[in-house]
């Protein structure tokens, strides 16, 4: 097995620091409206709460008041304070939707690495697992391995997100660093000594670097939306409050009926600005390390 | 100082019904030190995967190659061992476009060849080892140094592959049609710095290509591949005097002299 | 031999727009030349010399960035019409000139053959984009006419491309282009890529092509001397834009007049010298043209070859030579030979 070795490391670093990718992409205006509404979102979530103390879990306020200057966002059926639960959920889908992004994404990698790296029987069996992954639906597995996992915690459901998310994204990775795999730099390295573990990330990685993260931004809402569906069913962590549960309640406890836009808007209003940031962000990252796109 | 013997490579493909592609088929010769030798052959010939195989890029199915006495294949197996058979063994890649890395700038593959012999890209000694090397190959630093592979032209490219071998100075140089993806009249130029390689390092050349004309002028001795064996080997004048095999004669009928014309296309 | 191609001064340009100025990449710039009827002309010069601009030049297919400057293209049809090719719509090119009457291969042309379609598919497609009224069942007889001629299988109109080698797919197209029987086929760079044999079969297939009365005339553009001056009858050198010297065949490669000319024969290794002399020339003896082929934004005053000239002269670094006949049909643009 290669060893990740110092130098892999630090030229990994060092390719970060000194790209002039990246500080094209810092430069970009779409990638700094992205971000920054992400940003938004997060201090919205994180530090909201330092301004607005108030309880999002306690059900003691009267029940769904429309907006008011007590209730900047009124209350809920249950009688929760909705800005406080709004910046609750946010964090929790905020968390689960990058920790289920992640996992996908560091699977996917190892997947496609290992397949392309060693080929014949451990290509075999990883090809042979993606397919069979896609081939279930991943939702109804989702179902059932949360609904038999006897672990309730936001970190399995975004393991088990993860999880379900991964088969596709390695299958296209595999594939272009299999047609990478035959170009002639890679043999040029590996007459310079470059182990395998180096080639695929100092000569591959930049390459399908893009693609990566286009990935991984891409599916951080589909995690939040997945860990949705699952506490729709049921199967969210006692305690636990998401944005998904949020939207959930008021269609099933008949906030939508009632017309309570101020409980069922804002968690929507919250996914779409996830949707539309990291969309920004990817196509800005398409733009910068896609040569054939830069408006040089 | 390479010594070639029963080399075969054989494709598998299928799982349940095996096909085999037979690439190379039990050859053998030998390469002296200081000698420029040419594979010559048409696609399909197996000159490109025995100049993989010799690369130690591609394993044999079976057969044995030596470089100074030692098995590559067999008596090669720490990394310390394989970085020192590259020390002696670089390739003169094909096409220069798909040499290079993209996304990076092309000093990388001259940083590359400076580590494996143990010299550091950033200090003095490296610097001006890159410099040197360059202008041996023709190429003002300034104009080529710190430039992305798409802002040069494919010459540029090709030189700067070489300029890699004259950092290294590898006994063994295997060049695999190195300059077919250039314009007909640079290509003189170029295989001359792979000369200049023999003449001033006394490295030996595998050089591998389809075109007659440029093995006669400069190999001096010739092999003859078609499908996976060698029909034909001899110095240059012999081999296109008097070919032995049909399909040598068929091959040397076929190359686009400038001052000879074929007789059965009018 | 009656004229089918006579091209006067030809001036077009690329133009860019770089930091909000205009700059004219000068590809064709004033090249005149003429094609008779039943040769094979040559067309060579390194990359970037412009020779595959003016194929898209003679075709008159100027769209942007390719901009017409000035000259003219004149051309006989096959009923006898004489066309000016630089005044024709688009519309009127598609319909009357390309294809069925100058036909272009460009390079790797055979790479461009659909992969999933027959190759019968192909031909009825292109036989429609021409004619109105199409017999499948002639067109199809009529297309495996011209296949056997030129040496392919029958079965061949029924294979998909990646069925067949390069060299099959470079005369399938060869041989699709020969069913609309232009008068004048331009090949550029058609043996790039393929094997030696491969070579000799494409080149053979193109006389053949002629020979048969496929196609009248054809002109080769490529950087391999070699392969070109087994058909060519003539040859015409390109540098920078322009045409620097035009010759038969056999007297050029004998004795070529214009330096270029010379030091570009002389920089490509033969197998002849093997062949004809007793000494085996090594590459050691092969020259090169040192320095680089000029810009073709900013491309040198004067004579444009001058700064790699080994005979530079005063009067070549301020003034362009002019087009000058040293013998009956040999010319070139060089201050040796003009009168000043």
């Amino acid at each position: 097995m290669a060893k990740v070795n110092k130098e892999t490391i630090l030229s990994l670093i060092k390719q970060i620091r000194t790209s002039e990718s990246l500080r094209m992409l810092l430069r970009n205006t779409r990638f700094i409206v992205g971000i920054s509404i992400l940003l938004g979102l997060v201090l919205f979530s994180y530090l909201g709460p330092l301004f607005y103390p108030r309880d999002p879990l306690s059900v003691r306020n009267p029940s769904l008041l429309p907006p008011s200057p007590e209730y900047p966002l009124g209350t809920d059926m249950a009688g929760r304070d909705v800005l406080a639960a709004l910046m609750y959920g946010t964090r929790t889908s905020l968390y689960v939707g990058f920790l289920s992004a992640g996992i996908a994404t560091i699977l996917g990698v190892i997947a496609a690495a290992l397949s392309v790296a060693f080929s014949g029987i451990v290509d075999n069996v990883v090809t042979a697992i993606i397919s069979f992954l896609l081939s279930v639906p991943s939702m109804l597995l989702a179902l059932v391995v949360a609904f038999y996992l006897p672990v309730r915690s936001y970190e399995a459901i975004a393991l088990i997100l993860g999880i379900t998310m991964w088969a596709g994204f390695a299958r296209a990775l595999r594939a272009r660093l299999l047609s990478l795999r035959e170009e002639d730099f890679i043999n040029m390295s590996k007459v310079a000594g470059y182990s395998t573990l180096r080639i695929i990330f100092e000569d591959m990685m930049p390459s399908v670097g893009a693609y990566v993260i286009i990935f991984f931004a891409t599916h951080i809402d589909n995690g939040m939306v997945g860990e949705a569906t699952l506490s729709l069913l049921g199967l969210q962590p006692s305690g636990g409050y998401s944005l998904g549960l949020m939207f959930s309640q008021a269609n099933s406890q008949g906030g939508v009926l009632r017309g309570a836009w101020w409980w069922f808007g804002p968690p929507g209003i919250i996914i779409m600005l996830v949707v539309i940031s990291m969309l920004l962000v990817s196509t800005a990252v398409d733009e910068i390390f896609n040569p054939r796109l830069r408006r040089e | 100082m390479l010594e070639v013997r029963n080399l075969t490579k054989i494709y598998e493909s299928g799982l349940i019904k095996k096909q085999y592609i037979v690439a190379v088929d039990d050859i053998s010769f030998e390469v002296r030190k200081g000698e420029i030798v040419a594979l010559v052959g048409e696609s399909g010939s197996g000159k490109s995967t025995t100049a993989k195989i010799i690369l130690r890029l591609i394993p044999p199915t079976s057969g044995i190659i030596k470089f100074e006495g030692k098995d590559i294949w067999k008596d090669l197996s720490s990394k310390e061992e394989l970085m020192e058979y590259w020390k002696n063994a670089q390739p003169v890649p094909q096409d220069p476009y798909s040499a290079f890395n993209p996304s990076y700038k092309i000093d990388r593959a001259l940083h590359q060849a400076l580590r494996l012999i143990g010299v550091d890209p950033q200090d003095d000694v490296g610097k001006r080892l890159i410099i040197e090397s360059l202008k041996q190959v023709g190429l003002e630093p300034s104009e080529v140094l710190g430039k992305y592979p798409h802002q040069l032209s494919g010459g540029q490219r090709q030189r700067i592959l070489i300029a890699r071998c004259f950092i290294v100075k590898p006994k063994l140089v295997v060049a695999d049609e190195p300059v077919s993806m250039i314009d007909a009249s640079l290509r003189g130029e170029i295989m001359k710095l792979i000369v200049d390689l023999r003449d001033i390092y006394g490295t030996s050349v595998i050089f591998i290509t389809h075109d007659m004309n440029l093995a006669s002028a400069l190999a001096d001795r010739i092999f003859v591949m078609y499908k996976g064996k060698i029909i034909e080997e001899g110095k240059p004048d012999e081999v296109i005097r008097n070919p032995k095999h049909e399909y040598t004669r068929m091959l040397i009928g076929s190359i686009p002299s400038i001052y000879l014309k074929w007789r059965d296309v009018e | 031999m009656s004229k089918i191609l006579d091209i006067q001064d030809l001036v077009s340009y690329y133009v860019q727009v770089i930091e909000g100025r205009k700059t004219y990449v000068k590809a064709v710039d004033g090249v005149s030349i003429e094609v008779k009827q039943g040769e094979v002309l040559g067309i060579i010069g390194e990359s970037g010399c412009g020779k595959s601009t003016l194929a898209r030049a003679i075709l008159a297919d100027f769209s942007p960035p390719f901009q017409y400057i000035r000259g003219s293209i004149k051309y006989n049809t096959k009923d006898g019409k004489t066309l000016e090719l630089h005044k024709l719509s688009r519309d009127m090119l598609k319909k009357y000139v390309w294809g069925v009457e100058i036909s272009l291969v460009p390079q790797f042309a055979m790479n461009a053959l659909m992969p999933t379609l027959k190759v019968r598919k192909l031909v009825m497609d292109i036989m429609r984009a021409h004619f109105k009224e199409v017999n499948e069942y002639e067109v199809i007889e009529n297309v495996n006419k011209v296949f056997q001629s030129i040496g392919l299988p029958p079965d061949v109109i029924d294979r998909y491309p990646f069925e067949l080698s390069g060299g099959m797919r470079q005369r399938v197209v060869l041989g699709i282009v020969a069913t609309l029987r232009p008068r004048i086929m331009i090949a550029d760079e058609p043996t790039s890529a393929l094997d030696v044999t491969t070579q000799k079969m494409v080149l053979k297939t193109m006389l053949d092509l002629k020979k048969r009365e496929y196609v009248d005339s054809i002109i080769f553009i490529t950087h391999e001397i070699g392969a070109a001056r087994q058909i060519a009858t003539r040859f015409a050198v390109m540098y920078a834009g322009k045409i620097v010297e035009e010759s038969p065949t056999e007297e050029f490669i004998e004795k070529p007049y214009h330096p270029y000319s010379s030091l570009l024969l002389r920089a490509i290794p033969d197998v002849a010298q093997i062949m004809i002399q007793e000494k085996i020339v090594k590459v050691r003896d092969v020259l090169y043209i040192g320095g680089a082929p000029p810009s073709l934004i900013n491309p040198p005053l004067g004579c444009r070859f001058h700064p790699r000239c080994p005979y530079a002269m005063d009067i070549c670094r301020r003034e362009e030579p002019p087009m000058t006949q040293i013998e009956k049909n040999r010319f070139a643009a060089c201050w040796l030979y003009a009168k000043k």
